[in-house]
């Protein structure tokens, strides 16, 4: 096997990338249990919006619904711990994940032959049906009371979780992007007529993406179950979830592998911070987000961290004009 | 079902249609014409109904009277907004303005909320509560006067884009945007007159609603979706057409509601979903974007 040589610029990113990883494995012991809640939150929004990347950052549909499978996860989760089985948290979270995903096949077979707006708005209403579903099959959910889980309260038994899943989602994002699956995605982003053109059978590969972004979507649902012992319609269905990770994968950088978990720690900056100091306009701040980032920068920090270095390296000449490249590219006049 | 009970449902039915129609054809102007989905729609909604509240709670303004004065100043409110921030990523791929707008709609709502506290607020005067009974039928002298309301505006509308020079210069820059912008057309002040359209509509429609049903800051966005089904229903570009879909929609809705209110949206999802794949330009008309 011919040695394959690193290049400088690899090696750095490897070494950070693992010096960031060793940081993350000692949070635990330099936090308080409360600030290490708010790490966990980061990395399940991580978990999330990874998978909303796969399928709105590299498929390009704008999914809004993906909350349906967060939902799902939990619910599955929760209902197969307290079971007469009982069945143990790690099976039960992987049940809710399979089954999340067999959900979004049966709904993305429909649902992904539309287009555009059409399908975002599908995909709006099914997070609401489901949410509709969930409040109603009292036998099964118990209606709008919810269902109390087991209770474990190691903060640090949920942070490990979550960070294994946020390792391994970044693993599999790596890996599925440089595949031929991958390259099959960005070609049907791109243009899906030239895509099948080409001999790429679309159908079944968005739905694919589609029913991956449920597992990761159910893996965060049931670790946020668990975590959270008591789950209900109202909070598990909520649209916010799907907000949150759409704007976490924008911030960062939709269609890259590291953007979605940047996004989600600055998102979770942002919130931490906004939380503490004026809980009531909450959403007033996290819409001035969404307003600032479409506007100014809709390629995600990633992006503007890949020009930076590029002026640093002296390859590129600062102009600050180029915060407005979007707004010219765009706008009506 | 009793012939009563159908015959109050049906009259039901059509005394909403006039306010469905009128929401749904702001946002199928705006969808039709610049592409954008307009998901702070319902926001305009909601600042209307609290416009047409404050009026009539502070200043004793008659509610019929206050709904000039509030699509006016949704108008202005609409104008600025497109010009300053929509119109910056108009053209951008469609997350963007989806985004965009969904991050006006939680801004608005959350402000509202914050302000005028999230109480069910409803507005009543000395006719609120008077009405016309035609054998088993009842049907409230506000609702009708809504529904005529609804009308004429839809109506109005209608003939400002059909007859009117502004007016043709809209459908034109929503059937080619280049074409239009050599024949001398200010694409720009278009879409900010458009949107403009589509935000007094909705405040007109909000101040309508805030004389019929109670409100709280949080109805827009079912608002919203609401508009949007009815667009699918009637197609884009064809006045006439929002207003038969705002009729089968509101038909659909008021009896599935009257059956089965807990999945009254999953039903109307599923019906949604199935005639998007079957049909997807619409029940009739023609579809300007996709």
């Amino acid at each position: 096997m011919p040695e394959r040589k690193l290049s400088r610029r690899q090696v750095i990113a490897a070494a950070s990338i693992l010096v960031l990883l060793v940081a993350l494995l000692f949070v635990p012991k330099f936090r308080s249990e409360y600030e290490l809640l708010n790490y966990t939150r980061f990395l399940i929004l991580a978990l999330m919006a990874q998978g909303w990347n796969l399928i709105g950052g590299y498929t390009g549909y704008a999914a809004f619904g993906n909350v349906a499978f967060f939902g799902i996860g939990a619910y599955t989760t929760g209902l197969l711990m307290i079971s007469k089985w009982a069945v143990p948290f790690f099976p039960a979270m992987f049940c809710g994940a399979i089954l999340a995903a067999l959900v979004a096949v049966v709904i993305g077979l429909p649902v992904l032959r539309l287009k555009g707006h059409y399908f975002a708005i599908a995909t709006l209403g099914v997070a609401e049906a489901t949410r509709e579903i969930a409040d109603t099959w009292d036998s099964v959910t118990q209606g709008s009371t919810g269902i109390d889980l087991p209770v474990r309260s190691e903060g640090e038994f949920f942070y490990y979780s979550a960070l294994a899943l946020v390792v391994l989602g970044v693993i599999a994002t790596a890996l599925l992007v440089r595949s031929k699956l991958g390259y099959a995605w960005v070609a049907i982003r791109e243009d899906q007529d030239a895509a099948r053109m080409l001999g790429i059978n679309t159908t079944p590969l968005k739905v694919l993406a589609f029913a991956l972004s449920a597992v990761f979507a159910a893996l965060a649902g049931g670790l946020t179950a668990y975590q959270n012992i008591h789950v209900t319609p109202g909070d598990f269905f909520k649209l916010e979830y799907t907000l949150q990770m759409i704007i976490a994968t924008i911030i960062g950088g939709s269609g890259t592998i590291f953007g979605p978990v940047l996004g989600a720690g600055v998102y979770q900056l942002l919130s931490t911070y906004v939380w503490t100091k004026f809980i009531e306009l909450h959403p007033t701040v996290l819409g001035l987000i969404i307003i600032f980032f479409i506007i100014f920068a809709p390629r995600g920090l990633m992006s503007l961290v890949s020009e930076g270095l590029k002026v640093v390296r002296g390859q590129k000449r600062f102009r600050w004009q180029g915060l407005l490249a979007n707004v010219r590219a765009h706008r009506v006049t | 079902m009793s012939s009563a009970e159908f015959a109050q449902i049906a009259v039901n039915a059509i005394l909403l249609s006039g306010i469905l129609a009128l929401v749904a054809l702001g946002f199928s102007l705006v969808w039709g014409i610049m592409n954008i989905v307009n998901l702070a729609h319902g926001a305009f909604v909601v600042l209307g109904a609290y416009f047409t509240f404050y009026l009539n709670e502070l200043a004793g303004v008659d509610p019929f009277v206050s709904i000039p004065l509030s699509m006016v100043t949704l108008f202005i409110i609409g104008f600025i907004v497109q010009r300053v921030l929509i119109n910056q990523v108009v053209r951008a791929p469609l997350l963007a303005t989806f985004l965009l707008t969904f991050g006006l709609e939680i801004l608005i709502v959350n402000l509202v909320n914050y302000f005028f506290k999230a109480d069910l607020r409803s507005v009543t005067t000395r006719y609120s509560g008077t009405g016309w009974t035609v054998g088993v039928v009842r049907v409230p002298y506000i609702r009708l006067a809504a529904l005529g309301i609804a009308l004429v505006l839809v109506a109005l509308t209608a003939w400002f884009l059909r007859a009117t020079r502004q007016g043709r210069a809209i459908r034109a820059t929503g059937m080619d945007i280049d074409a239009a912008r050599l024949t001398g057309v200010k694409v720009g002040t278009i879409y900010s007159l458009t949107y403009a359209i589509g935000a007094a509509l909705a405040g007109a429609a909000g101040s309508l609603l805030s004389m019929i049903v109670p409100f709280d800051p949080n109805i827009g966005g079912p608002y919203t979706q609401r508009a949007f089904v009815i667009s699918v229903l009637g197609g884009l570009g064809e006045v006439a057409n929002v207003v038969l879909g705002a009729l089968l929609y509101a038909f659909v809705d008021v009896f599935v509601g009257a059956r089965l209110p807990e999945l009254s949206q999953a039903f109307t999802f599923a019906a949604l979903v199935i005639l998007l794949v079957l049909r997807p330009e619409g029940i009739a008309g023609k579809k300007f974007y996709a």
